[in-house]
């Protein structure tokens, strides 16, 4: 549970306590020591209530936060403390919150989880694996956010790619013509016009990443600054610059195919005029 | 006639007319979503924090409501000194907790609210009743559901469990008076609420004279900020934070989402408008002929401009209004994706649609479609029409 | 028919292309009275059109003069000159050039429309030209469902909807058979005889004999006028 302070308590070494007769040091963490300019050495009170009674301490140690996705959004402070002096403070008598246990590894820990289990009064031992799982849902909430923005994204640059590959081939339909009236075959243009869209998809893809990967710099210098963390918002991996460059190309490929398809079905002729087939029976009736 | 042959060439190409405007309304769709996105979280968290009219809410010093297991003590004091004040109308307390609740052989643990029936604003009664005695508690559909028990069913409840002995502590027999909604609370959990007193007597000495909120609901008229400061200054050891406020706080916590809303809105406009550009440009370069012709026979340039500035509104509208229903329906998909977050209140929605945000969003759109067809436009009506025509007759 | 519609004075068009300069026209004085049907000849290259296009004010002269109805037409400016051509002049090219878009009937109505002539009056006037060119009858369809010929029968309608001083045809019959080409010049002679002064600028032989009134042309200058021998 956690503490009208927010203090959480390391879990350290358990000696018998001596007796005090000097401030002890606690570690601060380098988010309160740069709000309230505390440095090393500097003594402050140690409170369960506010404005009530406390302990004096002094700062041994500032910690630099962790890249603790879960502490992000909060803004909290930490003090770290050894565990007699905080039991002590809050009146926690002999208690904790919690005990991290190191195994062997392997066959040890299951061992080790079934004896726990087994023998305990009023607690459970778990894998940090599946604590892990319970406490990181609200990452997987936004990690299925993102993975739906991404596949609306991918989905709306298909459409838009196509477009823009049927707009600009259309463009050259009069040149289309003319080589399909000299004698290049349907499926020459079709190939060149792929060759085409491919090296374009390609030529993008690369400055895809490029700006991706600027993106990602600029995207966590921004929020560290914001939320005060060494945490890495934006990573760019080779697994993800191999599924961008790779679903680029291939759209760019099928958008292109599409665009030159629908060229080269249409008669020469009437690339070149624009009109229909159907105009020369209108043409007949005429004269 | 400029409208009606903006309309003619645009059916002219009806295939790539039609593809374009998808193309748009995805755009606008992804736009009208950030527009919700960024907008809504915020009216939403503001109207869940106004729907039950209290302007402040006091918390333990340096915490925001039920962000901690800290309590307020000296509950009864602190009361009547709120009460005391003259811009001060009602006073709510709220007390949190679990309760342990007994179902045969199963235990169903519940969130407990302590409160004041009369004044309470944590839930809306949606079946039967408010507590009016002690022994009486009113549920969530969801812990009705879960433990199979309806109204007028009575319950035995504890509100301590020591997990060595595995015992209960404060166990208490309560009556089912009611069915509610839990405003606060996210629509899954089981939640009972109960009078306050019985919840501090349950939970023992440690919570005796002790809440872990006041709600406090000014007159009309008076500022709550202006309330909100003479308090603490009579009240320095707890936070008091007011409505403006908590909505700063909201504002930094999902200031993520809203410069995502920014980006990715910014992304969708500027694909949209590459889009059109890219449209009239095509549509300007097949029809050079036709445009100096057009110059030729002494139609004004700023006309020929209008007419084909006219085809790419046309098409930004079109696409506008399918992106509107397309937009609508990833809303409520993104908006089931992250109403999943763990502990976020019922009431909150991410995406939420307001007349505004589409007109917003409309507005923009109509913006980009102007910006992208006047340059393609200007450019193709401004050639010379002596050597475009001889280049015409030469292509 | 002594009364000046149309004249040039030392008109002169120069092309910069890369470093040379080509000289277009060279200095031609041309006079054009009212109802003249005056055909421009000359070989490839001969600077007839760029000489049809500055009577026109398509064109800008290099130098020189271009007057229509007292009208200096090389000293307007390109909206002034837009004007100028809508209610004064009437233009036919060899291409048609028609909106694919519009039916005959809403071709016709264009430079009407943009005269903002009512719509009622408008559609009349489109109505009646098209019967008077002959296609009464296919006034709904667009060009894609007319034959080349009866395209251009729209173009020189088109042309004729303001009332122009002066119509100005380059080549109204270079894609037309002969067939065809021998309507479209016996409906350009109906049109002068009607009143309206003709400017064609020419290949065709016979065009330029149904013409009364022959230019010849050569490298920009103007070599010989007389009036033609039928």
């Amino acid at each position: 549970m956690l503490l009208p302070l927010l203090l959480l308590a390391a879990a350290q070494q358990i000696d018998s306590i001596p007796p005090r007769v000097a401030p002890r040091t606690v570690a601060v963490d380098e988010r309160l020591a740069g709000d309230v300019g505390l440095r090393v050495g500097d003594r402050m009170v140690l409170s369960s209530t506010p404005g009530g009674p406390g302990d004096t301490v002094i700062v041994g140690a500032l910690v630099q936060r962790a890249a603790d996705p879960s502490e992000v959004a909060r803004a909290e402070y930490r003090v770290r403390m050894h565990l007699d002096e905080l039991q002590s403070l809050i009146g926690y008598g002999d208690r904790v919150d919690r005990f991290a246990v190191q195994t062997r590894g392997g066959a040890h820990t299951d061992s080790a989880i079934r004896a726990i289990n087994h023998a305990a009064f009023g607690f459970q031992a778990y894998r940090s694996r599946e604590i892990a799982v319970e406490t990181s849902q609200t990452f997987l909430v936004v990690s299925r956010f993102h993975r739906a923005i991404g596949v609306i994204t991918i989905v709306a640059s298909a459409i838009f790619l196509l477009c823009i590959m049927l707009l600009k081939v259309d463009e050259r339909r009069r040149d289309v013509a003319a080589l399909r009236m000299i004698g290049i075959s349907a499926r020459s243009i079709v190939r060149s016009v792929i060759v085409e869209a491919a090296s374009i998809a390609v030529a993008g893809s690369g400055v895809g990443v490029a700006i991706g990967w600027a993106a990602s710099l600029g995207i966590n210098w921004f929020y560290r600054g914001v939320y005060r963390t060494p945490l890495a918002f934006a990573i760019v991996t080779p697994g993800i610059v191999a599924l961008a460059v790779a679903l680029s190309i291939v759209l760019g490929l099928v958008a292109g195919f599409l665009a030159a398809q629908r060229l080269v079905r249409t008669p020469p002729l009437e690339l070149l005029s624009g009109r229909r087939e159907q105009r020369g029976a209108a043409n007949a009736a005429a004269i | 006639m400029l409208f009606h042959l903006a309309w003619a060439t645009l059916l002219r190409h009806r295939g790539r007319t039609v593809l374009t405007v998808l193309g748009v309304a995805v755009s606008a769709a992804m736009l009208l979503d950030m527009v919700m996105l960024s907008s809504g979280m915020r009216a939403s968290f503001r109207n869940m924090l106004v729907a039950s009219g209290f302007e402040l809410r006091i918390a333990p010093k340096g915490t925001l409501p039920f962000d901690t297991d800290a309590t307020i003590p000296n509950a009864t004091s602190i009361a009547h000194r709120l009460q005391a004040d003259s811009d001060v109308t009602t006073v709510s307390p709220v007390l949190g907790g679990q309760l342990h609740v007994t179902v045969g052989q199963r235990t169903i643990n519940a969130t407990a609210l302590g409160g004041i029936g009369r004044v309470q604003g944590d839930y809306d009664i949606t079946d039967g009743r408010v507590p009016s005695a002690p022994d009486e508690v009113v549920a969530s559909a969801e812990f009705l559901r879960a433990s199979g028990l309806a109204i007028g069913d009575t319950i035995r409840a504890a509100a301590g469990y020591d997990p060595e002995l595995r015992t209960t502590t404060g166990s208490r027999a309560l009556r089912i008076v009611g069915r509610a909604h839990f405003v606060y609370l996210p629509a899954e959990q089981r939640a009972i609420a109960l009078p306050l007193e019985t919840l501090q007597r349950m939970q023992g000495a440690r919570s005796t004279d002790r809440v872990s909120l006041f709600m406090v609901k000014t007159r009309a008229g008076a500022n709550a900020d202006t309330v909100l400061h003479r308090l603490q200054r009579t009240l320095p050891n707890v936070s008091m934070i007011s409505t403006a406020s908590a909505m700063q706080q909201v504002d930094q916590r999902l200031s993520y989402f809203r410069q995502l809303a920014l980006i990715l809105g910014a992304v969708s406009l500027a694909v949209g408008f590459l889009l059109v550009t890219t449209l009239v440009t095509v549509s300007v370069n097949e029809r050079l002929g036709e445009i100096v012709i057009m110059r030729a026979i002494g139609v004004a340039r700023e006309r020929i401009v209008l007419q084909i500035v006219l085809e790419g509104i046309a098409i930004m509208l079109a696409g506008a209004i399918v992106g509107l229903g397309l937009g609508l329906l990833t809303a409520r998909y993104l908006n089931s994706i992250l109403a999943s977050f763990p502990g976020l209140p019922a009431a909150i929605d991410f995406f939420l649609f307001e007349p505004h945000d589409a007109w917003t969003a409309l507005g923009l759109l109509t913006a980009v479609g102007i910006l992208a067809g006047v340059y393609p436009s200007w450019r193709g009506a401004s050639l010379p029409i002596a050597l475009t025509l001889r280049e015409e007759a030469v292509g | 028919m002594n009364d000046l519609v149309l004249s040039t004075s030392e008109l002169r068009r120069d092309y910069h292309m890369g470093g040379d300069v080509v000289h277009a026209v060279r200095g031609v004085s041309l006079d054009i009275a009212r109802g003249e049907y005056v055909a421009i000849v000359g070989p490839s290259g001969c600077g007839k059109s760029t000489m049809l296009n500055l009577l026109g004010g398509i064109d800008r002269p290099t130098s020189g003069a271009v007057t229509i109805d007292g009208a200096r037409v090389d000293r307007m400016s390109d909206r002034e000159s837009t004007r100028f051509r809508l209610h004064h002049l009437g233009f036919v090219f060899q291409r048609f050039y028609l909106m694919p878009a519009l039916t005959a009937l809403e071709n016709v109505e264009l430079p009407m429309a943009e005269a903002k002539v009512p719509r009622g009056e408008r559609v009349a006037r489109a109505r009646e030209l098209l019967a008077y060119v002959g296609l009464g009858a296919r006034v709904e369809h667009r060009p894609a469902q007319l034959s080349g010929g009866e395209q251009q029968r729209v173009a020189i309608a088109r042309a004729l909807a303001n009332r122009p001083r002066v119509l100005f045809a380059d080549e109204p019959t270079g894609e037309l058979d002969a067939h065809t080409g021998t309507e479209m010049i016996a409906l350009l002679e109906q049109v002068n005889r009607d009143g309206t002064t003709i400017v064609v600028v020419t290949h065709d032989d016979v065009l330029a004999q149904a013409a009364r009134r022959v230019v010849h042309m050569r490298d920009g200058v103007v070599v010989d006028d007389r009036m033609a021998t039928r």
